[in-house]
């Protein structure tokens, strides 16, 4: 049985739980928030921010997120060539976080992402819970992938030395940051509620 | 069933997220007026505070760039810690002081933008990359910083949010 099935609903923001209208909306009487069963257009939303951060993607990994100005000559890296440069001097365990946070987890993320749209839209009623748990975390990890935004940021800022070095961030840095910035916002518009419905022909 | 928190006993006291937020913010006031990291190469020195980060975004053409560094090392946190202070004291104090609502319903909403920790990951990999081509120092900044994500993770665990709310209460309802 839902929630939903009673006529109740919690809020968001205070998660007070009260009895909806027939309308199904209201506004919390605790804090203001508008009340709805379910977010409203959540599966619009959560659609047009994951197309928009694909379509980001390919220029964040293609595109130099910071050039090398060294004695004259310069050298660019884009996310993976700064993961391998980690890699290759020695210090595989950053190396390896770095490759998770912001290789992997972008990619796994818009994976998951994709997968939780499409199942709910199909409305199946197979592995809620363990959707339920892959929302949890795709919610929780995706801020780690700012870590090369930050990464670029402060090399620009320490290595300003005139004509021995520059770094100099680079078009991929704000493509990245926005596969990362519309992600975040694509998980949080993504009612995890919406993967519990649809299952009265099921086992109810 | 999904194994979401609907409902927690409220427990615990105020004075706990009070102390540990009121140490956060000083420690993030730290984080921003000594040198954060220091640069030898070739020698010359270059010295960044923490702001350094996003004006070298800034300096560089990306005013986007900036802000999003600004936003999530300075800014966000700024705002939750002092607002999350506000809230806890008004209800401390049971002083029905303006906006306490509107500031606890938006705090849960800066929280994934505060992104001290990876921040943190980001000068590790800074030091790693740097240290081949230059000698790094570290800034009394820098120990703030770290002091400061300690203290803020500890503050925002014991900072509970239904216990405010309930303590709230319904408007024109006595509780
Ligand atoms: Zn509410």
């Amino acid at each position: 049985m839902r929630a939903r099935d009673v006529g109740l609903a919690s809020c968001h923001t205070c998660g007070l739980l009260l009895h909806l209208p027939a309308s199904g909306h209201t506004h919390c009487p605790r804090c203001g928030t508008p009340m709805h069963m379910r977010k409203p257009n959540s599966l619009n939303n959560t659609w047009a921010l994951l197309i928009a951060a694909i379509i980001a993607y390919l220029p964040a990994n293609l595109y130099p997120v910071m050039t090398v100005i060294s004695f004259g000559k310069s050298q660019s890296d884009t996310i993976m060539s700064g993961v391998i440069y980690l890699f290759a001097h020695g210090d595989w365990p950053l190396g390896l976080i770095v490759f998770i946070a912001s290789v992997l987890v972008p990619l796994l993320k818009m994976l998951a992402l994709l997968y939780l749209l499409i199942t709910v839209q199909k409305k199946s009623h197979r592995r809620r819970l363990q959707r339920t748990r892959l929302y949890r975390v795709v919610e929780l990890v995706g801020r780690w992938s700012m870590v090369d935004i930050f990464v670029v940021a402060l090399l620009a800022a320490l290595v300003n030395v005139g004509a021995v070095a520059t770094i100099e961030p680079g078009a991929g840095a704000i493509a990245f940051s926005a596969v990362v910035i519309l992600t975040m916002f694509a998980a949080m518009n993504f009612d995890p509620r919406l993967i519990w419905d649809y299952q009265g022909e099921d086992n109810g | 069933m999904c194994g979401a928190l609907l409902v927690r006993n409220p427990k615990g006291g105020l004075d706990r997220p009070i102390a540990l937020y009121s140490t956060a913010l000083i420690l993030l006031l730290l984080a921003n007026i000594f040198p954060f990291l220091t640069l030898e190469i070739g020698g010359r020195q270059e010295i960044t505070t923490l702001f350094g980060a996003s004006q070298a975004m800034y300096n560089a053409g990306m005013g986007e760039l900036a802000v999003v560094v600004f936003l999530t090392s300075i800014l966000a946190p700024a705002l939750m810690m002092t607002s999350s202070l506000y809230v806890l004291l008004a209800v401390r104090f049971r002083k029905s002081l303006p906006g306490v609502r509107v500031l606890l319903s938006w705090i849960g909403h800066l929280e994934p933008w505060v992104m001290l920790d990876v921040f943190m990951l980001g000068v590790l990999v800074a030091f790693v990359k740097l240290g081949n081509m230059a000698t790094m120092y570290t800034g009394n900044s820098l120990y703030a910083f770290m002091g400061l994500i300690v203290v803020f993770a500890a503050a925002s665990s014991s900072f509970d949010t239904h216990l405010l709310w309930h303590k709230l209460g319904i408007p024109g309802r006595k509780t």
